[in-house]
Order: C-alpha cells, then sequence, then structure tokens
C-alpha cells in the first residue's frame, strides 16, 4: 500500500489530482452539455423546420456514433478548423487545442445530445395548465420562463440529467487516449512504471465509483429539493 | 355607476372546418354577474378563453377598463397589451392550475409581486387576508397537492382577487370537483357576489346561476340564444333550444 502514499514515493497525490483533473473535465463538459441540450431542446419544440431538422441530425449523429470517434475527430481535426478560423481573422501562426479544451468539447456535445432529449421531454411534460394560468395573469415571456417553466422543467428533467452526468464522469475515461492526465490515464502511468497493473487499476475503479456514488447522492438530494409539492408515488 | 367596465363584440373563433364561436357580443357593467350556461360544445367555454386572448379569436373587439384589443384582417395583437388587459381579468380555471412548484400563499403573491410590481410584503399581507377570506388560512404554506380539490379551488380564487381584477372570469369552476366539495366553491362564488363583483361565470350549476346572476345567457352553437334576467332564462324561456336544455339539466 505504499504504493498509494503521499509525497515523492508514491501515488496517492497523483492519483488525487488526476480525480481532480477527472472532475474538472466532466463538470465543464456536463455543463457545455447543458447548454448545447437547451439550444438543442429549443430548437427542437421551435417548430422552425430548418431548426427542427439541424437538432434532430445532432441528435441522431452524436448519439449514433462512438464517443471515442467524436474525440478523435475532434483531437485530430479541431487543431486544423480553429488553425482555418483564426487565419480568417488574419492570425498565421500555430494554434491547436490542447487536451483539456477537446476532451470538454468532445464530451459535452455528445452528452449535449443526451441532454437535448432529457429536456426536451421534461418541457413536454409541464402541464399545458400551469403555462396558461401564468399566461391568464398577464406574465411576460420571460417572467414566465424565470418563474414557471425553468423550475417546473428541472423538476422533470433532474432525474434524466442525473444520467446524463454519471455518463459524462465514465466518458472522460475515453479522454485519457488524447494524454490529458486524469485518472484513467495517471493509472496507466502508474500500472506502466511499477508492473503492479492490477493495483492501479483496482484503484481508478475505485475513485470512479466514489465520484458516480457521491454525484448519486446529490442528485437524489437535488430530485427532493425539485419535488417539493408534488406526491412521491 | 353604470359605466360598461367590459365588453366584447361580434366575437368570431374557428377552430379548423369548425366554427366555435360566430359572432358574440356582451357587454357587462360594474357589479354585473353574468352566467354563460349552454350544452358542451356550445362554445361558452371558447368564449371565455378568447376574452382573456388564451385562444385568439379570428375577428372581434374586446374592451376591458380602456383597453381595446381589435382582431381580424390578420391584425396581430400587441403582447404588452394583451399582458395589460390580462392583469385585469381574475381567471379561475376548471382545473385549478395552481402552480405546483409554489405553496397556496406563494401561488397568490406570485402574480401581484413579479407582475404587477407591487411590494412583496403588502402582497403578503393581502395575501393573508384573502386566504382567510376563502377559509384556508392555514393550509398557507402548503404545496397544492396536499389540498383537496374544493381547497384548490378557492386558492386559485384568492389568486385571482389577489391582482386586484376589474373583472372575474370563472370557467366551470365546480366541474372538476367531487359533489360534496361543490358547496364551498359555491359559497366563496356566491359571497363575491354579494360584494358586486363584475364576475362572467361558465357553469353547469343552473340553481346557483339563478340564484347568484343578475343576468343568464344561453348559448346555442357559437350563438347568442337567450340572454335576460336568470328567472326569464332559467324559468321563462323563449327558445326552445333552451327550453330543452334547461329541462334536460335543472
Amino acid at each position: 500500500m505504499g504504493l498509494l502514499s503521499w509525497g515523492d514515493k508514491g501515488w496517492g497525490d497523483e492519483l488525487a489530482l488526476a480525480t481532480l483533473m477527472t472532475l474538472a473535465v466532466a463538470s465543464c463538459a456536463f455543463l457545455l452539455g447543458l447548454v448545447f441540450g437547451s439550444l438543442g431542446a429549443t430548437a427542437k419544440l421551435s417548430r422552425i423546420r430548418p431548426l427542427v431538422l439541424l437538432a434532430d441530425a445532432y441528435t441522431t449523429v452524436l448519439r449514433g456514433i462512438p464517443e471515442l470517434l467524436v474525440i478523435y475527430l475532434l483531437f485530430f481535426g479541431g487543431g486544423g478548423a480553429l488553425r482555418f478560423v483564426v487565419k480568417m481573422f488574419g492570425y498565421d501562426g500555430y494554434v491547436e487545442l490542447n487536451a483539456f479544451t477537446t476532451g470538454v468539447i468532445a464530451i459535452g456535445i455528445v452528452n449535449g445530445a443526451y441532454s437535448t432529449e432529457a429536456i426536451r421531454g421534461a418541457v413536454l411534460a409541464v402541464p399545458k395548465g400551469q403555462i396558461e394560468a401564468a399566461k391568464a395573469y398577464g406574465m411576460p415571456p420571460w417572467t414566465m420562463f424565470r418563474r414557471i417553466l425553468a423550475p417546473q422543467v428541472l423538476r422533470y428533467a433532474l432525474p434524466s440529467l442525473g444520467n446524463v452526468w454519471q455518463l459524462c464522469l465514465k466518458e472522460t475515461a475515453l479522454i485519457s487516449v488524447t494524454g490529458l492526465v486524469e485518472i484513467m490515464r495517471q493509472s496507466t502511468i502508474g500500472a506502466g512504471s511499477t508492473k503492479q497493473p492490477f493495483t492501479f487499476y483496482a484503484c481508478a475503479a475505485v475513485l470512479y465509483l466514489v465520484l458516480t456514488s457521491l454525484s448519486s447522492l446529490g442528485f437524489a438530494r437535488a430530485e427532493r429539493w425539485a419535488d417539493r409539492g408534488v406526491r412521491r408515488s | 355607476m353604470t359605466d360598461t367596465t367590459f365588453e366584447v363584440r361580434d366575437i368570431h373563433k374557428r377552430f379548423g372546418a369548425l366554427e366555435v364561436l360566430k359572432g358574440i357580443s356582451l357587454k357587462a357593467r360594474d357589479g354585473d354577474v353574468i352566467s354563460i350556461i349552454g350544452a358542451s360544445g356550445s362554445g361558452k367555454s371558447t368564449l371565455l378563453r378568447c376574452i382573456n386572448m388564451l385562444e385568439v379569436p379570428d375577428r372581434g373587439e374586446i374592451r376591458v377598463a380602456g383597453e381595446v384589443i381589435r382582431l381580424g384582417d390578420g391584425a396581430k395583437p400587441d403582447r404588452r397589451q394583451v399582458d395589460r388587459m390580462r392583469t385585469r381579468l381574475g381567471m379561475v380555471f376548471q382545473s385549478f392550475n395552481l402552480w405546483t412548484h409554489l405553496t397556496i400563499l406563494e401561488n397568490v403573491i406570485e402574480a401581484p409581486v413579479h407582475v404587477q410590481k407591487r411590494p412583496r410584503q403588502e402582497c403578503v399581507d393581502e395575501a393573508v387576508k384573502l386566504l382567510e377570506k376563502v377559509g384556508i388560512a392555514d393550509k398557507r404554506d402548503h404545496y397544492p397537492v396536499h389540498l383537496s380539490g374544493g381547497q384548490q379551488q378557492r386558492a386559485a380564487i384568492a389568486r385571482a382577487l389577489a391582482m386586484r381584477p376589474q373583472v372575474l372570469l370563472f370557467d366551470e369552476p365546480t366541474s372538476a370537483l367531487d359533489p360534496e366539495l361543490v358547496g364551498e366553491v359555491l359559497r366563496v362564488i356566491r359571497q363575491l357576489a354579494q360584494e358586486g363583483r363584475t364576475m362572467l361565470i361558465v357553469t353547469h350549476e343552473l340553481r346557483f346561476a339563478r340564484e347568484v346572476s343578475t343576468r343568464t345567457i344561453f348559448l346555442h352553437e357559437g350563438r347568442v340564444e337567450e340572454d335576460g334576467p336568470p328567472d326569464q332564462v332559467l324559468v321563462t324561456p323563449k327558445s326552445e333550444r333552451c327550453g330543452q336544455f334547461i329541462a334536460a339539466h335543472y
């Protein structure tokens, strides 16, 4: 167990840092996914045909190809695209997407596709009468969104968004292929240099489990809070 | 006061091929309690929903407290004006439609605070009085789901009153209630009628309509078929269809 100790001799501090990195990638990707998800759901519900088609294409494609492939596409293609864009703005130097940004964007757009469906379903689940009452009381659209629609959408979306978050956490392991030192990558390094792969991979499994269990607890609390005023079946 | 507080002229509304309202005009003065009766499909709920623009009429004119909204020939109603008008019309729905994520007190102060932008404390004080008036002051911190239908509907009436509306609109306020809960809601509406509130009530409770209204309107296939004092419309109707309807429902 000296292997996992803190400091120069052990891997404890490296693994702790890697866990923070996993959390950072997952959080940023999840938030980015929520942004994409809100936009996607808005587009799908807009009844504006081009927007609906675009959002349909987005969710179909990104739910239909492996996440690893999205990461590769972005990692190898993203830099070129970025250089093309900055060139249009007159900058000629070399720029590239770093591993962290690539990871966040890749997982973010994949999870955005799942969030789109979660949010769309939640909006449709809000009873029409709730919105009608808001209209009948003269609420302007933004007030209605903020005070009535959003809290209720959140309530219906939270369980599915909890799932999206769990997926998000686990998908960060795929980012290790780009060299970003998160839990998975750090374990591989540790396993390689100590010839004790089982110890390190078991340790990684425990770390993921801790993260997912804690977030399950967190989401359960959030759901209880959002469900105030609704009888649980 | 004899001022017209409320008037609609020549309201038309069509859903696809079905013309639900075929030109309805209606005028109310301060303190009028107008009951609107008719068979299902006669357009009475649609009429009420056209008045506060939950359904946008295809044609017609609505006047409430100085606001005039004209519709027809593709004229788009001005959203701000519609919102302003709606704050003058307190709507009570058949299925209550209390906001499920807010407590009863929060439901009552929601629109006064966030739409009318009145000081929160003033709204809370007024809300407490209104909840006392409808007899559910002890439920102020409960969520709607924990109340019976009758209590929810009384809360919804308090919510409507909190806007200090010029006209109250009731869309079949007792139709979704268990029979034993109808009485408590009707008692509250009766009290409002006695206070001289201007109200439009779409209802199936003919006995109640006769007792509280100053005027009764019978709708048939999107037209006003009979209009007069409740004793006349509900007891000695001139139209044959109105007579049949009353014979079947009284």
